[in-house]
């Protein structure tokens, strides 16, 4: 069985991209309690930005990394401020079709200006090469993922866990009210973590481009994923996002391997077996 | 209110549809058919939504289950009777809305509109790799099957004779819908939105009130899909797909989910403006997205809201007299 540890690479590699998701994801719900169906439309309007960038700038996936997000945290800003914060008052229901609907405009906003068709993104240079690992090449784009998303997880950690401002969030999270009253502007920081949100959701659509392909459905795609990450790791757990990442990255992987026919019920699977055993989640708090 | 004169009006509303096809021309009436299919679509998912305050996105599950049984059962068992057909592809929502009821309805608000849409990707998922059984990307084809009454036979071949056991049947079991919020089982599961805690002191078993009105929503919409293979005469992946929850939480919402009528005027605006700017143009699902945010922005309530208060502005007064039970006469007829 030579070709388990290239599948356990492969399933890092998603499990990678799966995080930087469903970490922005499980973010905003922790914080705003608002669980956002636009988020895989921020991660594809990620990659389509990041494909018309290429397309000028041939080879400077950097440009679109850095480029990306920020346009991503303009847009995800808007959102907050002017659309969800007007619909806030009329509850949850009234946030969720708001984002449902969004998502539902952007995705024909895209299939409107970039086609509904695949498209490729090329990454030329080192990233796009292949090296040598465990006796066999392997593409070194699927590593650079991996280490991107540890990366983004360390940031993200220590912010949340080592800063002040993590101390706030945090403090947001717990008591919203309170925080308010104690003199931290919630509002604004609200802003600002949609906008995080969205930009992390851009950031991981800009490197999802070249290694899945870019087309209109890949939305909905890995929303169900990071919905599955979110339930199985527990509602506003980054730790937990974590896991379910790697096990469901993982899960994938292997289950193309071993089970191809089966491979998608997989993940349900641990999914309602998770519901079952642990219904708040694996790292999730009891309701 | 104004429930005295409801039956009379839907009295109205089935003899005017019997003398409908005499004046339509085919086109529309193939329309017409498609209109009330769909309505009662919309208006089991107004029961989860409206009514009980449950946001699924994972309606299509049941209406493209509906619709695949039946497609299946009159392939493969031959000289299966119309009803039989139907009555297969229910029953299997009865249970699979059972079965899923019980797991889903273990979480409430945005966790349980997550886990619906995570199912509904389930099915879809099914449905797209079992191709031997679904047909995939091609989808299923059939011919309806003639419809036995106790000494005739009535050939289902025609559009008109289908649009009459549709008009009966769907509009049956709408109104049946519209007598079952006046129940008191229908009463219970408005009173559990509005004081979930009260309920339970008062000695109500929330949960299985909410998994009862799951099941008997998912068996409508079940109905609705199988009724939506023999319109047809063809079912594909894309009834069961998200989309087809997209299609039914617009029309639900366009039309308006405070009146029990909301999500049938829905259901027609939807049919209409799809037919007509599908004419105009390809973006029409943009434009749909676009007023469906509009509405969510500026008119919750919907179109039935602009049209009861547009008529309450012109005929008279409010229609209740400050004697409101909290809540429970938000949605009527």
């Amino acid at each position: 069985m030579n070709e388990i540890p290239i599948f356990f690479l492969h399933g890092l590699a998603y499990a990678g991209l799966l995080f930087l998701v469903s970490a922005g994801l499980t973010l905003v719900f922790g914080m705003m309690n608002v669980l956002n169906f636009a988020h895989a439309a921020m991660y594809m309007l990620g990659a389509y930005f990041s494909y018309s960038i290429m397309l000028r700038f041939t080879g400077q996936l950097w440009l679109s990394l850095l480029v990306c997000p920020i346009i991503l945290f303009v847009i995800g800003s808007l959102i907050e401020r002017f659309l969800l914060r007007r619909v806030h008052a009329y509850g949850h229901v009234q946030e969720l079709l708001l984002t449902f609907g969004l998502a539902y405009i952007i995705t024909e906003l895209v299939k409107w200006y970039w086609g509904n068709y695949p498209l490729a993104v090329n990454i030329g240079g080192f990233l796009g090469s292949t090296i040598q690992i465990f006796g066999m090449t392997y593409p070194v784009y699927r590593m650079f993922i991996f280490v991107c998303a540890v990366f983004v997880g360390a940031v993200m950690a220590f912010i949340l866990y080592k800063t002040r401002l993590g101390i706030i969030l945090r403090a947001s999270v717990n008591d919203r009210e309170m925080t308010n009253i104690l003199g931290v502007n919630v509002p604004f920081v609200f802003i600002g973590v949609f906008g995080f949100g969205a930009a992390l959701s851009g950031f991981a659509g800009v490197i999802a481009g070249p290694l899945l392909s870019t087309f209109p459905g890949m939305a909905q795609e890995i929303l169900i994923d990071a919905f599955v990450v979110i339930v199985v790791g527990g509602f506003g757990s980054l730790g937990g996002a974590v896991v379910a990442s790697f096990l469901i990255g993982e899960l994938q992987s292997f289950g193309v391997l071993l089970f191809p026919n089966l491979s998608i019920a997989l993940v349900y699977l641990l999914m309602a077996v998770v519901l079952i055993t642990k219904p708040s989640g694996l790292f999730g708090e009891e309701q | 209110m104004k429930q005295k004169h409801t039956p009379f009006i839907i009295i109205a509303l089935f003899a005017a549809g019997a003398f409908v096809p005499a004046v339509l021309q085919k086109y529309y009436l193939n329309m017409l058919t498609e209109i009330i299919i769909f309505s009662l679509y919309a208006i089991s998912y107004n029961l989860l939504l409206g009514y009980a305050g449950l946001l699924s996105f994972g309606h299509a599950m049941f209406f493209g289950l509906g619709a695949f049984i039946t497609a299946v059962a009159i392939i493969h068992i031959p000289g299966l009777a119309l009803w039989n057909a139907i009555l297969i592809g229910v029953a299997s929502t009865v249970i699979s809305g059972f079965v899923f009821g019980s797991l889903l309805l273990r979480h409430k608000g945005a966790y349980f509109a997550l886990l619906t849409l995570a199912f509904n990707a389930l099915f879809y998922a099914v449905a797209t790799k079992w191709h031997s059984v679904t047909g995939g990307d091609d989808g299923l084809s059939i011919t309806r099957p003639d419809l036995n009454l106790w000494f005739t036979s009535i050939s289902m071949g025609s559009l008109t004779h289908f649009y009459y056991l549709t008009l009966i049947v769907v509009g049956a079991s709408i109104t049946f819908c519209w007598y079952f919020t006046h129940t008191a089982m229908g009463r219970t599961v408005l009173l559990v939105r509005e004081n979930e805690e009260r309920m339970k002191f008062l000695g109500y078993n929330t949960n299985i009130s909410r998994l009862i009105l799951f099941t008997f929503t998912g068996a409508l919409a079940g109905l609705a899909g199988s009724f939506y293979t023999l319109h047809f005469q063809f079912v594909s992946i894309s009834a069961i797909s998200i989309d087809m929850t997209t299609t039914v939480l617009l029309m639900t919402f366009v039309g308006g989910t405070k009146k029990f009528w909301g999500p049938i005027l829905g259901a027609f605006v939807y049919i209409l403006l799809q037919n007509y700017l599908s004419d105009i143009t390809d973006r029409w699902p943009l434009f749909m997205g676009l007023i469906f945010v509009f509405m969510v922005l500026f008119i919750p309530g919907g179109l039935s809201e602009v049209i009861t208060n547009t008529r309450q502005r012109f005929f008279g007064k409010k229609e209740n007299n400050g004697s409101k039970v909290a809540g429970a006469e938000e949605i009527t007829s």
